[in-house]
């Protein structure tokens, strides 16, 4: 138990963050944990954390990928449009997922093969797969996607969740299960910690980060799913500063942005915690304005933390 | 002055582990004092403590009587203490006279007098004898010119106490050489000298007394010129090595055929190499820095392109692109930069092993983490790794110990030409000998050795046949019976013709 705290130490104080951040909130506004809330903050949250594994994955490779708002929108729009067009369900999936983990790999061809620095790439990508949103829709929302396809990955479970948790979970453990028990994880923590080392190891980086970027990207292609599912529509304009909030469950959840440390567990309860907060802000009837401030020292505080922690964990080794 | 500087009592505890323990000598005016000990002993704890970088947890320092408590480093430089680092921290795309007089750039209103900075710089630069100018870039110079520059910044400040942490780990010999004139020069001035090396035949050389410490005790100091070598040895290990750096079973498999052949190879730094490598045999790979020994041995490995020329394994020809392709091929490379190049500092022991072995360790397409950690175990008791725990993080290992789960990382590979690039640099003679006794097991094994090394005895001692390079050629062979210092050296240094 002892050398679970331990390894796990950084996660515990997320986790512990989390229940804090709903009691306060809940003892501040007793509204809080009503079942309407609880259902804005896990559809939030699902979102949040499956753009977040992803954005995981890349940061763990000692990457960014700032293009995932843009391929949210996009894989939106072209699932939308599939789905209109009456493509059989298991081949629209795979179509869907085969178009994110392209768009993802195009990152990773960019940073790992063509050597670019992964902000300006996919700052470029960004751009590039926004634009293609608008042109294959013509500007316009994609609008009644039939029930059917909606149904897949956003039916009602009970009053609070919809299969859309599931879908989370599955990719949660999917995920960690690649980082932690496959081949391809252990090179991705070694791209992200000594890229040199890596490579005179045999690692092949390239073909890593191409892999990894693309496999990212599937948790964002599974939330543009997901809000196909709950909209019934897809729209070009969507998802614009999302990678901002995939990055920040990343990082409240302890994901170095150095590369080479970070875990899925803790960005699924980083998730959580942004979203819980960002609803209780709502909630409590936070102006706006403020809500911004708040979120962004959250943020800040969550690096911070990081840093006194590696410090102290850095001491206790010497 | 026979106490100028005084350690009394010095403890410093670090959570968990009690880094000095009642540490107490002094150091005369004017002498070249050494601290010596194997790796963890305390040297550089001792060292930060006179210069301010954290505090003793109790005991303190007296300097001429006066009790002397630096809160920082730059407090112990105005008081006249500077210290040379083992590696110098500097910002590549700046000049070397802008990176000399980083933080205290002479001039006014912000406005950088770099007229001065220049002169000053090429003045100091001179007086070191260094051949690159104060306007060149950082990022140009080799480890051993920015060895320099660090001497060069303690220089500039004037001190009357300068330490030296391993300055010569990065030098040619030239610059070596240059070095200790400087340090003569500075003795005779009267400056004092504390000298951290783990070079016995340095210390031999240019220091006056010596300190021992031993897991961060106080051992004895000994007079330099009242002791022998094995002696000092003793007390830094508390054991004999006798065997130290000796190749105790030669080779025997001369005139088999060769594992690895290598023809009129050539790439950025080096041309026309030529050379076959023996299974069972270690063969040395001397020459100054800049000679091109690593960037052949690169090549090799696939870390770098070649130009031109052939390898040959086992008379099949290959041709590796990347270093996975000589890994499945069966070649390691040990790289010189253990830092940079081979530790992963997120990773713990047991991954750092497995990284280039990582087929052995799956089931289908899951790694079975049981056989990882027992692959782990296993080399880790091999090389004598301490503690030999799997969980262990490598960073917060000493320099031997993180060599040896780098060691055992190229084990878990089974390669059967193995290629040390300066296996023993920067670790303690304990562990060195260590890795000697693991490279003769492995010799004796049958797989075939190169080591590149900058250091004569250990090359003299461990190899069955020396090859010499100079300016990115091979410039001589060197079978057992024909070694000696001075025919080594001859090949490194251009002919007289």
């Amino acid at each position: 138990m002892n050398a679970i705290y331990k390894k796990y130490r950084r996660e515990w104080s997320v986790l512990i963050a989390l229940f804090v951040t709903i009691i306060v909130f809940s003892i501040l506004e007793h509204s809080y944990l009503s079942t309407t809330n609880i259902a804005t903050i896990i559809t939030q949250a699902v979102t949040y954390g499956l753009m977040g594994i992803g954005m995981t994955c890349v940061i763990i490779t000692g990457g960014i990928d700032l293009s995932v708002g843009s391929v949210l929108a996009l894989v939106a729009c072209a699932g939308a449009q599939m789905a209109k067009a009456g493509v059989p369900i298991p081949l629209w999936i795979i179509l869907c997922l085969g178009l994110g983990f392209l768009l993802g790999a195009i990152n990773g061809v960019l940073v790992g093969v063509m050597k670019l620095q992964p902000f300006v790439a996919t700052m470029g990508t960004m751009q590039v797969y926004r634009g293609i949103g608008y042109v294959v829709t013509g500007g316009f929302p994609v609008l009644n996607v039939p029930r059917e396809y909606r149904n897949v990955f956003n039916f009602k479970i009970t009053s609070v969740f919809t299969f859309s948790v599931v879908v989370f979970f599955v990719f949660a453990i999917i995920i960690t299960f690649v980082l932690k028990k496959m081949k391809i994880g252990t090179y991705a923590y070694a791209v992200g910690g000594n890229e040199d080392a890596a490579r005179l190891s045999g690692v092949r980086v390239e073909r890593t980060k191409v892999l990894l970027y693309g496999i990212g990207m599937l948790g964002t292609t599974l939330a543009a799913l997901v809000i196909i599912g709950r909209l019934g529509t897809g729209d070009p304009s969507t998802g614009q500063g999302y990678e901002l909030d995939a990055i920040a469950a990343a990082a409240i959840g302890g994901t170095s942005m150095a590369g080479g440390r970070g875990n899925v567990f803790g960005t699924v309860i980083g998730a959580v915690l942004f979203s819980a907060l960002k609803v209780g802000l709502v909630v409590l009837g936070v102006d706006t304005f403020y809500q911004f401030i708040v979120t962004g020292l959250v943020i800040i505080v969550a690096a911070y933390i990081e840093i006194v922690q590696g410090n102290m964990l850095m001491k206790q080794k010497k | 002055m026979d106490k100028f500087i005084e350690f009394e009592h010095i403890v410093k505890t670090f959570p968990g582990q009690k880094a000095l323990d009642d540490v107490s000598f002094s150091i005369r005016k004017g002498e070249i004092h050494a601290i010596i000990g194997e790796n963890g002993a305390g040297k550089s704890t001792l060292l930060n403590i006179l210069h301010g970088v954290f505090p003793a947890t109790s005991g303190e320092i007296r300097i001429e009587g006066k009790p002397a408590k630096f809160s920082n480093i730059a407090d112990a430089i105005d008081f006249g203490i500077a210290k040379v680092h083992q590696e110098i921290v500097s910002i590549p795309d700046m000049t070397v006279a802008e990176n000399m007089f980083m933080g205290k750039e002479p001039g006014r209103f912000g406005i950088i007098d770099k007229q001065k900075m220049n002169a000053d710089t090429a003045e100091l630069l001179k007086r070191l004898n260094c051949d690159f100018r104060p306007t060149d870039r950082m990022g140009d110079l080799s480890a051993g010119q920015k060895q320099m520059i660090a001497i060069a910044k303690a220089l500039e400040v004037n001190a009357q106490v300068i330490s030296f942490d391993e300055p010569t780990a990065s030098l040619s010999d030239k610059e070596v050489e240059t070095l200790f004139g400087i340090m003569h020069e500075l003795k005779n001035a009267g400056i004092t000298i504390l000298y951290i090396s783990h070079k016995m035949n340095e210390i031999f050389r240019m220091c006056d007394r010596s300190t021992v410490l031993r897991d961060g005790k106080f051992i004895r100091t000994i007079e330099m010129d009242k002791t022998t070598r094995d002696e000092v040895v003793q007390a830094m290990v508390g054991r004999d090595i006798s065997l130290f750096a000796k190749r105790t079973m030669p080779c025997q498999k001369r005139g088999s055929t060769p594992v690895l052949q290598v023809k009129n190879l050539s790439g950025g730094m080096f041309k026309n190499v030529s050379f076959d490598l023996y299974p069972g045999e270690i063969l040395g790979f001397f020459g100054l820095v800049g000679a091109g020994r690593t960037e052949v041995m690169r090549a090799i490995f696939g870390a770098d392109p070649r130009t031109s020329g052939q390898v040959f394994l086992n008379g099949k020809e290959i041709h590796c692109k990347l270093p996975n392709d000589a890994i499945k091929q069966g070649i390691a490379l040990i790289s010189e930069n253990r830092k940079e190049e081979g530790i992963m500092p997120n990773f713990n022991n047991m991954d750092n092993m497995a990284l280039a072995s990582m087929e052995k360790y799956m089931s289908g397409f899951v790694i079975n983490s049981a056989k990882k950690n027992a692959n782990a175990k296993d080399k880790g008791t091999q090389v004598g790794l301490k503690p030999n725990d799997p969980e262990f993080m490598t960073v917060s290992l000493s320099g031997g110990n993180a060599q040896k789960v780098i060691l055992a990382r190229w084990m878990s590979t089974d390669a059967s030409v193995m290629i040390f690039d300066e296996p023993t640099k920067g670790i303690d003679i304990g562990a060195k000998s260590e890795i000697y006794l693991l490279m003769e097991k492995m010799a004796e094994k049958g797989i075939a050795i190169i080591m590149v090394s900058s250091e004569l005895t250990e090359i003299m001692g461990m190899s069955d046949r020396i090859l010499v390079m100079r300016e990115g050629e091979i410039s001589g062979e060197l079978m057992k019976e024909e070694f000696s210092e001075e025919r080594i050296l001859n090949y490194t240094v251009e002919e007289d013709v």
